[in-house]
């Protein structure tokens, strides 16, 4: 009675070989171009940038945003020749690092504008750093050990952590003057090193601390939001989503809490804007700053966080780094990757000029801090 | 499967006949086909895996992208990761959702033992010896409560290990330790561990992306021939035997709690193993690698082949991961979009004259509803078509707006209710609904699919589940039971 | 920590668990009568969710409602619960029935496939931004219940009681009417109801109209008292439901009400007392504890098994 069974590995056999040939033959399109042909990285014919970001799952709000911005500044700069060829990682590590090899195989890709999350960033490190190595630039990731030295094709646009951290916990101490400060880090590679960066500041300098951490995917923080005592004078939420930060902002209000929320710069969005808050952001506000309104009205859509401008100032650095290693008729990685260092955009719509540090960190970075008014509006106070 | 022994031949004894000619009935598999299956029936099973483990092996031969060797090295995986879960949930029936918890457990368990979090770097061999008998312990200990509960109560609770696992993953980097001072990091929390050995035995280091995929194809190998030795055992047949009814097996004097256990620790230790592979590929652990999304992927890929069968689990595996991965092509998904679209009139409409009729209409629909479009409102035909030459030739026949998003929206939404209406109408009504649903249908992709390519990619995968299970509710390999409920 | 916090949290986690307790019933009623995990539930629910969302941006968006309140969230309900209780019959008939023979496990797969298919549709027709309720610009969350440091906002008070009123609705009609009673029948022994003349498929089809109606419900609940609405929010909070609906002994009706709050409840007072980082830990292990000392839920009746 084994005839079922044969059956069943008979058909394996089939299926193998058919499959087989269906991915041989679907890939020889990515093997066309990539070092099979004999002069590997000729690339100026069709010359790609990669783009690795969440753009399904639980942070499509910020994959979807970077994406519209990249594909904003390919057309708006791209001359109608460099192309954008976009990858889901989902904020996966696994798919960054599959999607990361995708990338790194096709010779036409260049430069790479993403990964969004600091873990991706640790899982396509290793890829990127292979063979012809590939430069990719986050707008995003912002965990400090990055820019280290150990990733030398590692470029970002935002400041890291180390920046981040100390203004806060200086601002929470020295001018708000915080007697006892509440952090909810929300359980993600982003909000948790910035959490215990505040939090170890913040107790040097003798502030008393309280420590609790959230998933960000609940809906309701209220029985969170009753821990907080009466001596509670601060809240510190470095969070990754603004509506969940203004979710925690009303429930405190509901249940008669006064403590002040200070927010990190994922809480600079428009989700965000519970009166009285404070929060640190990356650059000037964005839609103020003056020559911007141009930039914003060609966008055409709306756009309510500011996950989307840096990635725009990402491909605009990735685009003329290919544009100048174009000019001479063929580019390869290395040469993209000397002029990405080389980089000077002047009056970047994150307000001052872009230069990347030997290490690939902006060139004096510095954060921001704005107190939130009525309906949400942005005052800066340091 | 062979539930039933008997000779092939003649009536059967102490068999009910309806029963044992369920193979016969069923066995209209292949159609014109079926003289190549008769042929490769003969073959003994030794014989395919040792051609479908041959072929993938010569996948860096075909292709010299590393991007193609890393899909063949993630669907190996998969199907490690499927061979383990069919062992549980296949053959003994168990509904076990706390599955990629040992998958989990098994790379981090290897990231913490060969990196540099402990500062611990243990010869390859001896972490992943480790980890198999670990996983199969923490299977034995995730299988006790299976002595007292049984279905969906089980399926809880092995959900709730598999969730309290990505929390302890994702929080253990400031846990206090009595005999520690301040917060001690054991996880690496959020941003996981990194820097990990790759395996390196007898010498030898793995370090290229083909060498892990010989290395996770000999893997595949050797727990493909051990399931298939004990498939034939006393115990596989007892698992089975357990799956169909476990009071009768234990009528029978079958130690049906033993059992249970048996196949939760094959399970988890063949989870842990493909565990350790994982993480020496990826150079790194993190907690979302292991979190539900997964456990659904794989779920998915053993329903779809066919809970129960090898080669079933596997074609599964194949299926599910190489075309997630051809989608994310935009150029590929297009493909495949008017392909099973052609391939389905093609079987589902007859006869010829039909399918020819329609297919004239359908040309002469869009070149009307193009014109007509042009004549109403000149903003409705002026948009771009993406894509190169297909666009030449949809050109003049597709209506593309300046406005894609909105009307693109409106015509999917009409497109889900058309679809639907269709599979209710019957007759000549049928037919006539056929050609502009399928005229939407290209409008919808052309407009608004092609331009989100990630998100259609997820869209497809769920219109495909729901079709297939469908078409065939036992799995693509698997065999249709008769269920006493 | 005092009494009102005690008290506090009994009610965080009562808005809570009656949200819970109204999904966690349309998958028991489904698993009743088809013995079927309708994993598709909680897309049901962000289906709910966005059309609520629609109905409030109809009449002018939380910063200009241009109707009476109290109107607005009859209007929301009404249209979310109709809308989402169409969107289960549809799933049913399309996903489920071909599959009404198949063995038990397949229609999971068909589930999942339809719950790809709806988050990636609301991905692609509303967009990854999340919407907001904005409850606070229409509704003064200051009115309520103070009484010394305990705050109850009106809006808790409102979804508790409706959620509380829905529920009751379902009881009576479970166990007042012909339809209940048909209900009732086909959960016991499909067959044996066809035999005696009940028109199963009818049943069939009246209880996924009338369970998904009960997520559409939960979901502009949730609009309502945590405002947040995106294409993702299903996810969970299905999980969340059928975990309440096994606990309470899957198939029972109060069961799964039962489960719902004491989920919320045990989530409310283990964040509470215990840690907010570890809640699902806590939370998961006392449930298990639970399950082992009653292996059929808190209601649920243990098998017979047929041999």
């Amino acid at each position: 009675m084994h005839g079922r069974k044969r059956k069943g590995v008979a058909a394996l056999a089939v299926l193998t070989i058919a499959s087989l040939a269906i991915v041989a033959s679907a890939f020889a399109r990515a093997d066309a171009g990539p070092a099979a042909t004999a002069a590997p990285n000729a690339g100026c014919d069709s010359p790609t940038i990669g783009f690795q970001g969440p753009i399904t799952g639980d942070a499509a709000f910020i994959g979807k945003e970077q994406l519209g911005f990249s594909q904003y500044a390919i057309k708006k700069l791209g001359g109608g020749k460099i192309k954008l060829s976009q990858q889901d990682t989902q904020l996966d590590p696994a798919q960054a690092s599959t999607t990361g090899t995708k990338l790194h195989a096709d010779a036409n890709v260049l430069a790479v504008v993403g990964p969004a999350g600091s873990q991706e960033v640790l899982a396509v490190a290793p890829i990127y750093k292979k063979g012809q190595r590939l430069p990719f630039i986050s707008g995003s990731a912002t965990r400090t050990s990055l820019t280290n030295g150990s990733i030398p094709n590692f470029f970002r646009v935002v400041p890291n952590d180390s920046v981040q951290a100390p203004t806060t916990a200086k601002f929470l101490r020295q001018v708000l003057k915080a007697k006892h400060v509440f952090i909810v880090d929300d359980q993600t590679a982003y909000s948790r090193p910035l959490a215990n960066g505040v939090q170890a500041n913040l107790k040097a300098g003798g502030v008393k601390v309280t420590r609790n951490s959230v998933n960000q995917k609940v809906t309701d923080f209220s029985s969170l939001v009753s821990k907080i005592g009466d001596d509670v004078t601060h809240v510190y939420l470095p969070w990754q989503i603004a509506a969940n930060g203004q979710i925690f902002g009303q429930q405190m209000k509901e249940q008669g809490k006064k403590a002040v929320i200070f927010g990190s710069d994922g809480l600079d969005s428009g989700d965000f804007k519970i009166q009285g808050a404070y929060i640190s952001a990356f650059a000037p506000d964005i839609r103020g700053i003056k020559g911007n309104a141009a930039f914003i009205r060609g966008y055409g859509k709306k756009f309510v966080s500011n996950f989307g401008p840096p990635m725009y100032v990402a491909t605009q650095a990735a685009i003329l780094a290919i544009q100048k290693a174009c000019a001479d008729g063929d580019a390869t990685r290395a040469e993209v990757q000397k002029n990405l260092r080389a980089t000077l955009i002047p009056k970047t719509p994150l307000g001052g000029n872009l230069q990347f540090t030997a290490r690939g960190d902006v060139k004096g970075a510095k954060f921001y801090i704005f107190k939130l008014g009525a309906g949400g509006k942005k005052t800066l106070v340091g | 499967m062979s539930e039933v022994e008997g000779t092939p031949e003649g009536p059967k004894i102490g068999v009910d006949e309806w029963v044992a000619r369920s193979e016969e009935r069923s066995g209209v598999r292949g159609g014109r086909l079926a003289p190549l299956y008769a042929r490769a029936e003969r073959l003994p099973w030794w014989a395919l895996l040792a051609a479908a483990v041959g072929v993938s092996a010569l996948v860096p031969f075909i292709s010299s992208s590393d991007y193609v060797i890393r899909v063949a090295v993630n669907t190996v995986l998969f199907a490690l990761l499927a061979l383990g879960l069919n062992v549980v949930v296949g053959w003994a029936g168990l509904l076990d959702l706390g599955f990629v918890a040992f998958y989990g457990f098994g790379a981090y368990l290897y990231a913490l033992l060969s990196s540099s979090q402990f500062d611990l770097h243990f010869p390859a061999l001896l972490s992943v010896s480790i980890v198999i008998v670990s996983s199969a312990l923490l299977g034995l200990l995730l299988g006790l409560p299976s002595r007292r509960l049984v279905g969906d109560y089980l399926a809880i609770v092995t959900l709730f290990f598999a969730q309290i696992y990505v929390v302890l993953a994702t929080n253990a980097d400031r846990i206090t330790l009595p005999w520690n001072d301040g917060p001690t990091d054991i996880s690496g929390g959020p941003n996981g561990i990194t820097d990990i050995d790759p395996i390196s035995i007898l010498g030898y280091e793995f370090g290229s992306t083909r060498s892990y995929l010989w290395l996770s194809l000999g893997v595949f190998a050797v727990v493909v021939v051990a399931l298939q030795f004990i498939n034939h055992s006393r115990t596989g047949r007892a698992w089975r035997a357990l799956r169909e009814d476990s009071l009768a097996a234990e009528l029978m004097s079958m130690p049906v709690n033993r059992l249970k256990l048996l196949a939760f620790m094959f399970g988890a230790a063949t989870a842990g193993l493909t565990g350790t592979i994982f993480a020496s590929v990826q150079l790194g652990v993190f907690p979302q690698n292991f979190d539900l999304p997964l456990l659904i992927t794989v779920y998915a890929m053993v329903i779809l082949g066919g809970a129960g069968s090898i080669p079933g689990v596997v074609i599964g595996a194949i299926t599910i991961n190489v075309s997630l991965e051809l989608l994310r092509e935009p150029a590929n998904a297009r493909l495949l979009f008017y392909v099973a679209i052609g391939l389905g009139l093609v079987t589902l409409v007859r006869p010829w004259r039909k399918l020819a009729a329609i297919c004239v209409g359908l040309v002469a629909f869009g070149i009307v509803a193009y014109q007509l479009a042009e004549w109403l409102r000149p903003a409705w035909v002026s948009g771009t078509i993406e894509g190169g030459r297909f666009a030449g030739l949809l050109d003049g026949w597709v209506i593309h707006p300046v406005d894609s998003t909105h009307l693109g929206n409106a015509g999917f939404i009409l497109l889900i209710v058309a679809v639907l209406a269709l599979t209710e109408l019957r007759g000549i009504w049928r037919s006539i609904l056929l050609v502009p649903t399928l005229y939407l249908a290209a409008f919808v992709w052309e407009n608004r699919l092609v331009v989100e390519p990630s998100v259609t990619r997820i869209l497809l995968l769920g219109a495909l589940l729901v079709v297939l299970m469908s078409w065939r509710p036992q799995g693509l390999l698997g065999t249709s039971r008769v269920e006493i409920v | 920590m005092d009494w009102d916090f005690f008290v506090q949290q009994l009610v965080n986690g009562l808005t809570l668990g009656s949200v819970y307790a109204l999904i966690a019933l349309g998958y028991t009623m489904v698993y009743g009568i088809l013995k079927l995990l309708n994993f598709a539930h909680g897309e049901v629910y962000m289906m709910g969710a966005f059309a609520g969302f629609g109905v409030l941006s109809l009449f002018g968006g939380a910063l200009g409602v241009t109707i009476n309140v109290v109107v607005l969230i009859g209007l929301m309900l009404a249209v979310a619960m109709i809308g989402t209780g169409f969107l289960g019959v549809a799933i049913e008939r399309f996903a489920y029935r071909p599959l009404r023979n198949a063995p038990r496990i397949a229609p999971l797969i068909s589930a999942l496939g339809v719950s790809f298919f709806l988050q990636s549709s609301a991905l692609l027709l509303f967009g990854a931004d999340f919407r907001s309720y904005e409850t606070y610009e229409y509704i003064d969350l200051a009115s309520g219940i103070h009484w010394g440091p305990l705050n109850i906002s009106v809006v808790r008070i409102a979804v508790i009681l409706t959620a509380f009123a829905l529920m009751f609705g379902l009881t009576l009609l479970v166990a007042r009417t012909r339809l209940g009673k048909a209900m009732r029948a086909t959960a016991f022994d499909r067959e044996a109801a066809a035999m005696q003349g009940i028109d199963v498929d009818r049943v069939i089809v009246a209880t996924f109209f009338i369970g998904s109606a009960l997520a559409g419900a939960a979901g502009v609940m949730v609009g309502l008292v945590f405002y947040k609405v995106y294409h993702l929010m299903g996810f969970l909070a299905g999980l969340k439901g059928f975990t309440a609906a096994v606990v309470g002994g899957i198939g029972s009706i109060p069961g799964a009400m039962l489960g719902g709050l004491l989920i919320g409840l045990s989530e409310a007072f283990i964040t509470g007392y215990v840690s907010s980082t570890f809640q699902d830990v806590f939370v998961f292990s006392i449930l298990i504890v639970l399950l082992l000392v009653r292996p059929s839920g808190l209601l649920g009746k243990a098998d017979i098994q047929k041999v």
